[in-house]
């Protein structure tokens, strides 16, 4: 009896093990299906007052980090390819690099460019969205350094299903 | 007397194919017929004064931004710095200037780091907003200033996205679209350098 209910018990702890492993796998399989490729990034000023600002008024008034007229804004592009049959979408992304990084859209309205920050970017099944001037971009707001020409910034991307995935923005 | 007649049709002829030609040589998009740039008196980023009038002998390329834009700006601007490099001994023919649409926010101090940051390729434009506003106004730029849920940003500003590009005798001969590529840049520049 004590026996069959130790096996029991070693049964239940291997089916838990390879439902994990299972799991795991599933994880990932999703998480390759989302690819990120040439990553770059804007040349951007961080804009030297921000350091006074830090000091006085941290994110400035009203949680705006840009209210002092300090701190600099950037922007990073990336090709995001989606391998799997089902469409995901870049749902935030974070930065050492800056404040806050938030995910934006121009649209170009009769020669008039609009850009607004969007709750995510589209990745189509089997499929690719580029990320570049003048259509979607990574906002760093509140750059803590310059991005400047040759260097890297790491940016995490974070995906509805495909998990997260870091990339390194060459600057140009 | 009928000799001049027959003359002055010919020249009329060779104007329009001219015209006709260079029409379709530029790239970018081309006013006819080009008029008179209007004039544009504003400060630099250096609390130098700045007239347009006296650009004579340079293109001037008009861009109406600010420093807080992140993508549509520095895009603009960085391609016209590439298209100037790519001029060789020309470079110096050509004037890079950035009006702000953000006088509030983009003092002269902020410009001038700005334009130190890039490589002094540019000239920053501030100045009373009502001179800003006429500037605006006599080359048709829109810049609305728009206070947006959902960003960090205090506000957001929607502007044209035009380049507007003097000839060096001041008159005012393309609109380059955003996105226009640094080889076209590059071909019309040369061409209104000539």
């Amino acid at each position: 009896m004590r026996q069959t209910k130790r096996f029991a018990a070693i049964g239940t702890a291997v089916c838990f093990l390879l439902a994990g492993f299972a799991l795991g796998e599933t994880v990932r399989a999703q998480a390759q299906t989302i690819k990120a490729s040439n990553a770059w990034a804007r040349r951007a000023p961080a804009m030297g007052s921000m350091d006074k600002m830090d000091k006085s008024d941290k994110m400035g008034s009203m949680g705006k980090i840009d209210k002092m007229g300090g701190g600099g804004n950037g922007a990073v592009y990336v090709t995001l390819s989606n391998s799997g049959a089902q469409s995901d979408s870049l749902v935030s992304a974070s930065s050492e690099a800056a404040q806050t990084v938030e995910l934006h859209e121009v649209k170009n309205d009769g020669g008039v460019m609009k850009m607004r920050p969007v709750q995510a970017i589209p990745v189509p099944a089997n499929g690719k969205t580029e990320l570049k001037p003048g259509g979607y971009h990574i906002m760093l707001l509140g750059l803590k350094h310059d991005l400047k020409p040759g260097e890297n910034v790491a940016v995490m991307l974070k995906f509805e299903h495909g998990g997260e995935v870091r990339v390194e923005a060459r600057v140009k | 007397m009928r000799g001049l007649r027959v003359g002055r049709a010919i020249t009329i002829v060779c104007l329009l194919l001219v015209g006709s030609a260079s029409a379709a040589q530029f790239k970018g998009g081309l006013l006819t017929p080009p008029r008179p740039a209007a004039d544009v008196a504003l400060t630099t980023q250096d609390g130098k004064e700045f007239r347009l009038s006296r650009e004579r002998g340079k293109v001037v390329a008009l861009w109406f931004g600010y420093t807080y834009c992140p993508d549509v700006c520095p895009t603009t601007l960085a391609d016209l710095s590439q298209a100037q490099q790519r001029l060789g001994k020309d470079a110096q023919r050509l004037r890079i200037v950035l009006v702000t649409v953000d006088p509030e926010r983009d003092t002269p101090a902020r410009l001038r780091e700005y334009v130190n940051a890039f490589g002094g390729a540019f000239t920053a434009l501030t100045g009373p907003p009502e001179r800003l506003a006429a500037a605006r106004k006599a080359y048709g730029v829109v810049a609305e200033k728009r206070v947006v849920p959902g960003t960090a940003a205090t506000y957001l500003i929607d502007h044209s996205a035009f380049v507007y590009v003097v000839d060096p005798t001041g008159q005012l001969r393309l609109m380059f679209p955003f996105g226009m590529s640094v080889d076209d840049m590059v071909h019309d520049i040369k061409l209104l350098l000539q």
